[in-house]
C-alpha cells in the first residue's frame, strides 16, 4: 500500500503510547520524535514536519486533561488531524460538468508522467461514459506526439497534435477549437514538462492557460520526489491556477511524502494515483480513507468524534 | 557572552554529549539540502565517533570541528575510488575490433533516452562512431524519440520497434554496429520500478547476453529517500538475479535533472553513497550541450552553505 512503511511506524508509536503506564511531556515527545523520523524518511519536507510537531504539542495539553484515556485519545487525535491536513488541502477539486466542453490542461516537472496520466484520466471518464478527447500541446520533447498518439490510440480516446507546428499555444488553441466545435465533454491538454528555473518555459505554460482558458489545471507530480517538492510545485501554483493534483508512480517503492508536500504548496486536493504504466493503473483518491488507511485504522469514529 | 563561552570546550576530549547537538543540526540541514535520512544518520555516525575522545584544539568550537569533519566525509564519500575514463576505454575496445557498449537503466521517467542522446552529442564531438539502439519496446513514442535525435545527432539508428526482446534486438544492434564499423553502441531501455521483479529479470538478460561495457544507472537530482532503494534494489537484483557467476552490476552513476533543484543537491550523496560508484555524469538540462561532469567540491559547498 502506498506510504505502508509510514502507516506502521506511525502506528507502531502510537501502540507505544497507548502502552505506556503514564503519560505526560515525555512520552509525547518520544511518540512525535519518532513519528518525524518516519515523516522525514517518507520525504515529507522538513519544514512541514516541524511544524506537525509543533501543532500536535499544542493541541495537547496536558494540565486540562484528568485521565491517562483522554491523553491518548487527544493525542491520537491530534495527530490525526495533522496528517489530515497534510494530505488534505480542504479545497474542493473541480468536477466536469455535463453538457458543456470541460477543458483540462496539465502541467508538471519533466518525466513526472503527465502524457501517460492524461491518457488515464481520459480513459477513467471515458469508461463513465463521457465525450473525452486528447490534445497534444508539447512540441519540445522529442516523440511526445508520437506517444500521445500511440497512448490515446490504445485507448481509443480521439487526439489532436502535429508533427510540424512548433508553437504549442497555437495547437492548443487549434485543437481545444476544433474539439469544442465537436461537442466534446472532457477535452485534456498535455502539455511539455518545465521547472522554475527557466522562466521561458513558465511563460508558455502561462501563455497556454490564457490562450485555452482550462476549466482545471493538474498539475503531476511523481511520488518519489524529495525535497524540492515544495518549491517547485509552489512555483506551479504561483504561475497558473493549478487546482488539483495527481501522484504518480506509487508502484513503485517511493513513500510518496515529497509529493504530499505538493498539496500543501498548492493548497490543491489529490484527485487521482498513478500505480503503473498501464491505462487503467490509476485510482481516485480520498484524504480521508487514505490517512484512515495509512494509520491502520478501520473504524476512526471513536478518534474524530473524541 | 554566555553562548560565546559555552560553545568553547578547549583543551578538553570531545565526548558524545558535546558533539550530538552540532551533528543534529548539520544532519537537519542535509536532510533540507535532499540527502536520504538513513544516509544522513550513518555519515552523521560515523562522524560523531571519528570525533569522541579527540582532544579539542584550544580556541576552536565544537562546531566548527564537526562541521568540517562533516565536510571531509562527504568529500571522501562523493570522490571516486578510481577515476573513469570512458574515453580510454572506447579506445582499448577499439584495438580489439569492438564496439564498447553502454547500456542505460534506471525507473521511470528519470532522462535514460535524453542522457543517452547527450551522450551520443559528447562521442561523435571525440570523433567517434555511434549506433544508438532502441530496446525500449515498451513505452509509446520511445522509438520515436530516439529516431528524432538520432535524426538531429546524425547518427544511425538500430530499431525494430515495439513488443520485442530488448535483449536480443541489444544483440542485434551491438552485431551490426561491429559491421559498420562504430566505435560505441548506446543502449537505451526501458524505464521499470527497482519492485518490478519481471521487469528486472528482463534487464539482467538483457544484461547477461550482451555483456556491456558499462551499465550506468540513471537517477534524477529530485528523488528523495527513494534514491536508496532504486540504487539498492537494481543492484540487488541485478546480482541476484543473474546466472553468471560473476553478475555484472552497476559501474556508474548519471545524475540528471540537476538545473531543477537549487542548491538541493543532496541525492547524489545518498546515490554515491549506497553504491560506492561514481556519478560518470551531470545532466544539467534538456539540450545536447547539458551534460557535465561532476565537481565535488562545489557540491559539498551547496550541501553545508
Ligand atoms: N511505474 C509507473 N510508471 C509511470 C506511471 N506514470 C507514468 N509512468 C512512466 O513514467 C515515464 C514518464 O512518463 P510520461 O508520461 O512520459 O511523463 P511526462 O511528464 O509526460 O514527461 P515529459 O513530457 O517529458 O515532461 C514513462 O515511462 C511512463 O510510462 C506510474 O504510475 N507508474
Ligand atoms: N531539466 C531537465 N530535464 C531533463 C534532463 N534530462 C532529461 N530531462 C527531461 O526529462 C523528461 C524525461 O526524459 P526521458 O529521457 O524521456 O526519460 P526516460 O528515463 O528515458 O523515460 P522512460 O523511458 O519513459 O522511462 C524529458 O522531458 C527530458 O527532456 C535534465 O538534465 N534536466
Ligand atoms: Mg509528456
Ligand atoms: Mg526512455
Amino acid at each position: 500500500m502506498v506510504l505502508a512503511d509510514l502507516g506502521k511506524s506511525i502506528t507502531g508509536a502510537l501502540r507505544k503510547m497507548t502502552n505506556s503506564t503514564t503519560i505526560d511531556e515525555a512520552v509525547l515527545d518520544d511518540l512525535l520524535k519518532e513519528i518525524s523520523r518516519a515523516l522525514l524518511q517518507a520525504d515529507i519536507n522538513v519544514r512541514q514536519v516541524t511544524s506537525l510537531r509543533n501543532n500536535v504539542k499544542a493541541a495537547v495539553n496536558f494540565d486540562e486533561m484528568a485521565s491517562g484515556l483522554s491523553r491518548r485519545r487527544m493525542i491520537q487525535k491530534a495527530v490525526f488531524d495533522e496528517l489530515l491536513k497534510m494530505v488534505d488541502s480542504g479545497g474542493k477539486a473541480y468536477v466536469p460538468k455535463k453538457g458543456k466542453s470541460n477543458i483540462i490542461m496539465f502541467v508538471g516537472l519533466q518525466g513526472s508522467g503527465k502524457t501517460t496520466t492524461c491518457t488515464k484520466f481520459a480513459y477513467h471518464y471515458q469508461r463513465k461514459g463521457w465525450k473525452v478527447c486528447l490534445v497534444c500541446a508539447d512540441t519540445f520533447r522529442a516523440g511526445a506526439f508520437d506517444q500521445l498518439r500511440q497512448n490515446a490510440t490504445k485507448a481509443k480516446v480521439p487526439y489532436y497534435g502535429s508533427y510540424t507546428e512548433t508553437d504549442p499555444v497555437k495547437l492548443a488553441i487549434d485543437g481545444v477549437e476544433q474539439f469544442k466545435a465537436e461537442g466534446y465533454e472532457i477535452i485534456i491538454v498535455d502539455t511539455s514538462g518545465r521547472h522554475k528555473q527557466e522562466e521561458a518555459l513558465f511563460e508558455e505554460m502561462k501563455q497556454v492557460e490564457q490562450a485555452v482558458r482550462p476549466d482545471d489545471i493538474v498539475f503531476v507530480m511523481d511520488s518519489s520526489i524529495g525535497q524540492t517538492a515544495f518549491d517547485q510545485a509552489s512555483a506551479f501554483k504561483s504561475q497558473v491556477s493549478v487546482g488539483s493534483v495527481i501522484i504518480t508512480k506509487l508502484d513503485g517503492h517511493a513513500k510518496g511524502g515529497g509529493a504530499l508536500s505538493a498539496v500543501a504548496a498548492t493548497r490543491s486536493p489529490i484527485i487521482f494515483i498513478g500505480t503503473g504504466e498501464h491505462i487503467q493503473e490509476f485510482e481516485p483518491f480520498v484524504a480521508k480513507s487514505f490517512v484512515q488507511r495509512l494509520l491502520g485504522m478501520g473504524d476512526v469514529s471513536g478518534l474524530v468524534s473524541a | 557572552m554566555l553562548s560565546f563561552v559555552t560553545s568553547i570546550v578547549s583543551g578538553k576530549d570531545l565526548s558524545e554529549d558535546d558533539v550530538r547537538p552540532a551533528l543534529g543540526k548539520l544532519k537537519e540541514q542535509l536532510m533540507t539540502k535532499n540527502v536520504a535520512r538513513d544516509i544522513a544518520d550513518k555519515i552523521c555516525d560515523s562522524v560523531c565517533s571519528s570525533l569522541i575522545s579527540k582532544r579539542l584544539e584550544s580556541f576552536t568550537s565544537v562546531q566548527s570541528v564537526v562541521k568540517s569533519a562533516i565536510e571531509d566525509a562527504l568529500t571522501r564519500i562523493l570522490t571516486p575510488k578510481q577515476s573513469v575514463d570512458i574515453l580510454a576505454e572506447i579506445k582499448i575496445a577499439r584495438e580489439q575490433g569492438r564496439p564498447y557498449v553502454i547500456v542505460f537503466c534506471g525507473v521511470n521517467g528519470v532522462g535514460k533516452s535524453t542522457t543517452l542522446s547527450k551522450v551520443a552529442y559528447w562521442l561523435t564531438q571525440n570523433n567517434l562512431q555511434v549506433l544508438i539502439a532502441a530496446c525500449d519496446t515498451f513505452r509509446s513514442g520511445a522509438v520515436e524519440q530516439l529516431r528524432v535525435h538520432a535524426r538531429n545527432l546524425d547518427i544511425p539508428l538500430y530499431e525494430k520497434g515495439y513488443g520485442k526482446d530488448a535483449a536480443s534486438i541489444a544483440k542485434d544492434a551491438i552485431r551490426h554496429g561491429a559491421e559498420i564499423g562504430a566505435d560505441v553502441v548506446l543502449v537505451d531501455t526501458a524505464g521499470r520500478m527497482q519492485g518490478n521483479e519481471p521487469l528486472m529479470r528482463a534487464l539482467v538478460k538483457l544484461v547477461n547476453v550482451n555483456k556491456p561495457d558499462k551499465i550506468l544507472f540513471v537517477g534524477e537530482a529530485l528523488v528523495g529517500n527513494d534514491a536508496v532503494d532504486q540504487l539498492s534494489e537494481f543492484n540487488r537484483l541485478l546480482g541476484d538475479l543473474s546466472t553468471l557467476p560473476s553478475p555484472r552490476l552497476i559501474d556508474g552513476i548519471v545524475l540528471t535533472k540537476f538545473d531543477t533543484i537549487d542548491d538541493k543537491v543532496g541525492a547524489a550523496v545518498s546515490m554515491v553513497y549506497t553504491t560506492g560508484q561514481p556519478i560518470v555524469f551531470v545532466g544539467v538540462g534538456q539540450t545536447y550541450m547539458d551534460l557535465k561532469r561532476c565537481n565535488v567540491k562545489s557540491l559539498v559547498k551547496a550541501l553545508l552553505k
